[in-house]
């Protein structure tokens, strides 16, 4: 497991600025390797629960395990620096967080902090750019000049410049245009399989997810209401309207053939090409649909 | 949808409220962001402004009410042409709701935001009760009227706005990207808004957007891509078109992305409203 | 209850106090301050608190409120009195060490500085939560419009005041999550030394300022769409209306005023 949470509590001092959702009792294990996906309406605490995954926030009650740090409320914890490199936050528009003149020298920002020579944070940067598919000629570019969609990836970057092990973002896709949104959790597929890098994605648009996703944790007024894979999300999707969330077209599509067909056991196809795949293999769908005239398609 | 739209085509010249002539904007005439646009909207129609990120769409709809000036072109909104002395007229015309939920909200309460445009159009005691009242209910955020921002979620936020805006009586109202800053439930709650709005058919709406629902709710979509104006269509026809999807930075929706990998693999289907269409279509013996 | 809550916001109970017109409760604030200035003995400050109290509870306000508002400058408070404390050598030794001694005079001084800040803090807290932002901007307009005639303008001052009240929570929240981004960067302000965190400033300046002013563009574009146009006529929703109860709140700030100078 890359994290591990028992019976963890949090609760929001009462002289904090803030106004964020409390957890209670949190139980949750992420292998080490998987692509998670947490989902869960506007005020859930998901943004509170990962700051518990770096060390933030220090849980309030139970005991936090991230890689081999253990964080017990009430213990003081053991030094933090070292865990923050090797669990890399992305904050909510992390291209706001940028502040260097140039991409390079931002991407260096975190490597020369965890003690990095500069020849080495150099090279982790330009490793980190090609890891989120970013071309190495906008190094020297300043940050504020890229267009939106390389700005995020570009802010992405320089957390992946630390060479972190476990990596998780906070609504990573928000305000992207569709097709940057796409390219972008592609990219942080590949890291996960390509790469073995944990990934933990918070979304509140399940639909792109859902397809890469190897677990799902879903929150509700700061309880887990679900933890398992996307096959038993798909088997139960109940749960998401509990939640306040819609259920997915690909979910709704794949579980109305599934039902048709008998195939709830099996694992789900939920990208268009996949279902459409299935359902060109299923008797009788190629002949028995419509006649060509009505088709209105081109 | 496209029926309607060709009606009103016949009878634009008359009925434009939105009117550009050649519009320009950049303050590098060799680089203009925006280049040589013409574009005419019929009262009542809703349009969605559609295009990659920097494409101008934000800058055009900003162009329309002075929010930034032009540098070349004539604009007319509500048969006034934008000049110094037609801006105060010209934004009582346009209401806009922007993307940042919290960048908008003036007052430091739903009440002082939603009074913030009434008193600067100097309207009496009585008027102004009335259309609070108005307002608030019509956007269900009557019991909010003392809360601070601080204490609304974003989606309640937007709702202040639109409130905030509507309370103005605009005849046409501009949302520039107002939902993708919200989550699934305030998004699917804007559009109800919208389609309330457009059912009122007092209103006519300009929509800068990414979302496949919204565009789709929509009557006609303007594609801007390079400065320029790429398209001018219907949404039907732009999810059929994936060159300019593409162009666009468009994804279709999930069932008609589904419909097109059918129709490759030699199944013909319409694009399905429901899981359950789709099975009956293909299915229908069974 | 969060304390960002306590920052400029109005907690409505109905009282009395809540429906005075804004300017007299500006007024009494003045005379209040002036109160505080004139008390420089126990049974002149006995006075005050039991003033100061008798008012707060009348506005029905849990008095937990006020002094959560005065708790964030408890430090501050704490250093005065050390200062005065050991600053101020006149009257009685009380005790010596020493070259070091602490007096009776630097004992009074500095229990009279913290009890003027405390009462100044928490009766400043009194005239936010009874009144909403809006209305006291109204009653500052008014109480300024005298000095229109020398040139000063109290609508753009009140704007201003307004617009910083409404944003300065905002900037504060993206502050605390700026830090926590930069921190997740390995800039942690708490486990760096000092010389280092003064290169670390910078990381959390640069973004603060400029998100500060993304907003102040947007917030400028959003006003302008609602037509808005400096120093053109607006109408009120709500008026001014200065009523008896009004009188006698700002008498009795005058009555305590000349009570205190005689004691």
């Amino acid at each position: 497991m890359a994290i591990q949470l028992e019976q963890v509590s949090y609760t929001y001092a009462d002289n904090s600025l803030w106004k964020q959702t409390a957890l209670h009792e949190i139980t949750l294990g992420i292998p080490k390797g998987s692509l998670t996906g947490i989902a869960g309406a506007t005020g859930s605490g998901k943004s509170t629960l990962l700051q518990l995954f770096n060390g933030i926030l220090k849980p309030t009650q139970g005991t936090v395990q991230v890689l081999d740090v253990t964080m017990r409320a009430g213990e003081k914890s053991p030094k933090l620096l070292p865990l923050r490199r090797r669990v890399g936050l992305v904050f909510q528009f992390p291209e706001q967080q940028m502040f260097e003149d140039t991409v390079e020298k931002d991407l260096c920002f975190g490597p020369l902090n965890f003690g990095m020579s500069p020849e080495e944070a150099k090279e982790r940067a330009r490793k980190a750019m090609l890891e989120m598919g970013l071309d190495l000629g906008l190094l020297t570019r300043n940050p504020f000049r890229l267009s939106g969609g390389q700005m995020r990836k570009a802010a992405i970057a320089s957390v992946l410049a630390m060479d972190p092990e476990i990596v998780v973002l906070d609504e990573p896709t928000a305000t992207l245009d569709p097709v940057s949104r796409a390219e972008l959790i592609s990219q942080l597929e590949r890291l996960c399989r390509e790469q073995g890098r944990t990934i933990i994605i918070v979304t509140h648009r399940m639909d792109e997810l859902l397809p890469y996703a190897d677990r799902w944790i879903l929150l509700k007024d700061g309880k887990i209401a679900f933890q398992g894979s996307g096959g038993e999300l798909a088997a139960d999707p109940d749960i998401l309207a509990r939640c306040g969330l819609g259920v997915p077209h690909s979910l709704r599509y794949w579980r109305g053939i599934a039902g048709r067909f008998g195939l709830a056991g099996e694992k789900p196809r939920l990208t268009p090409e996949s279902l459409a795949e299935l359902i060109a293999s299923l008797p009788g769908a190629g002949t028995s649909g419509r006649p060509e005239e009505e088709g209105g398609c081109p | 949808m496209s029926e309607a739209y060709q009606n009103v085509e016949d009878a634009e010249e008359v009925q434009a409220v939105i009117k550009l002539e050649g519009v320009s904007f950049g303050y590098d005439p060799e680089h203009p962001i925006l280049h040589n646009i013409s574009l005419s909207i019929p009262r009542g129609q809703w349009v969605s402004i559609v295009g990659p990120n920097g494409c101008g769409k934000s800058t055009l709809v900003k162009l329309m009410n002075a929010l930034l000036p032009k540098s070349g072109g004539e604009i007319t909104i509500c048969g006034h042409q934008l000049g110094e002395e037609t801006i105060g007229a010209i934004r009582q015309c346009i209401g806009m709701v922007f993307q940042n939920p919290d960048n908008q909200f003036i007052g430091a309460t739903v009440e002082e935001d939603i009074l913030f445009g009434l008193e600067g159009l100097c309207l009496s005691y009585a008027e102004m009760e009335e259309r609070l009242r108005a307002y608030t209910v019509k956007l269900g955020i009557e019991d909010l009227l003392s809360k601070h921002p601080g204490e609304l979620s974003g989606g309640q936020k937007q709702r202040v706005a639109i409130a905030s805006i509507l309370a103005m009586k605009p005849g046409i109202v501009i949302f520039d990207e107002a939902s993708s800053m919200l989550d699934e439930a305030s998004r699917d709650e804007l559009l109800r808004i919208l389609q309330g709005m457009r059912a009122e058919g007092q209103y006519t709406i300009l929509m800068i957007t990414h979302d496949a629902d919204e565009i789709l709710a929509s009557d006609r979509v303007l594609a801007l891509h390079g400065g320029g104006l790429a398209a001018d269509t219907t949404p039907q026809k732009l999810f059929r078109n994936i060159e300019l999807l593409e162009k666009c930075h468009l994804l279709e929706p999930y069932p008609w992305r589904l419909a097109r990998e059918l129709q490759s693999r030699g199944i013909r289907v319409d694009v399905p409203a429901s899981e359950k269409e789709l099975i009956d279509t293909l299915w229908p013996y069974n | 209850m969060n304390e960002r809550l306590l920052l400029g916001r109005s907690i409505e109970t109905g009282s009395w106090v809540h429906k005075l017109d804004a300017r007299s409760k500006l007024t009494g604030m003045l005379l209040y301050v002036a109160v505080i200035l004139l008390s420089d003995s126990w049974p002149s400050m006995a006075l005050l608190a039991a003033f100061s109290i008798a008012v707060m509870a009348s506005t029905r306000i849990p008095l937990k409120y006020f002094i959560k508002a005065a708790k964030p400058l408890r430090y501050l408070m704490l250093f005065i009195f050390i200062v005065q404390l050991l600053s101020v050598k006149a009257g009685d030794v009380l005790w010596s060490a020493g070259s070091f001694s602490l007096h009776e005079g630097g004992l009074r001084l500095a229990a009279f500085s913290v009890i003027r800040m405390l009462f100044l803090i928490t009766f400043t807290a009194l005239l936010t939560f009874t009144t909403t932002p809006g209305k006291l901007n109204q009653g500052l307009e008014g109480i300024l419009s005298p000095f229109k005639k020398l040139g000063l303008s109290p609508d753009r001052i009140t704007l201003m005041i307004s617009i910083a009240l409404r944003f300065i929570p905002t900037i504060l929240d993206e502050a605390q999550i700026i830090m926590k981004a930069q921190a997740s960067r390995g800039a942690d302000l708490q486990e760096l030394p000092l010389k280092e965190k003064a290169r670390m400033l910078v990381s959390l300046l640069v973004p603060v300022i400029s998100s500060a002013f993304r907003r102040a563009q947007d917030l400028v574009y959003s006003m302008e769409a609602r037509g808005f146009r400096m120093d053109a006529p607006r109408s009120r929703y709500h008026r001014l209306r200065w009523g008896a109860a009004d009188t006698v709140f700002v008498a009795m700030f005058v009555i305590m005023g000349v009570a205190v100078a005689l004691l």
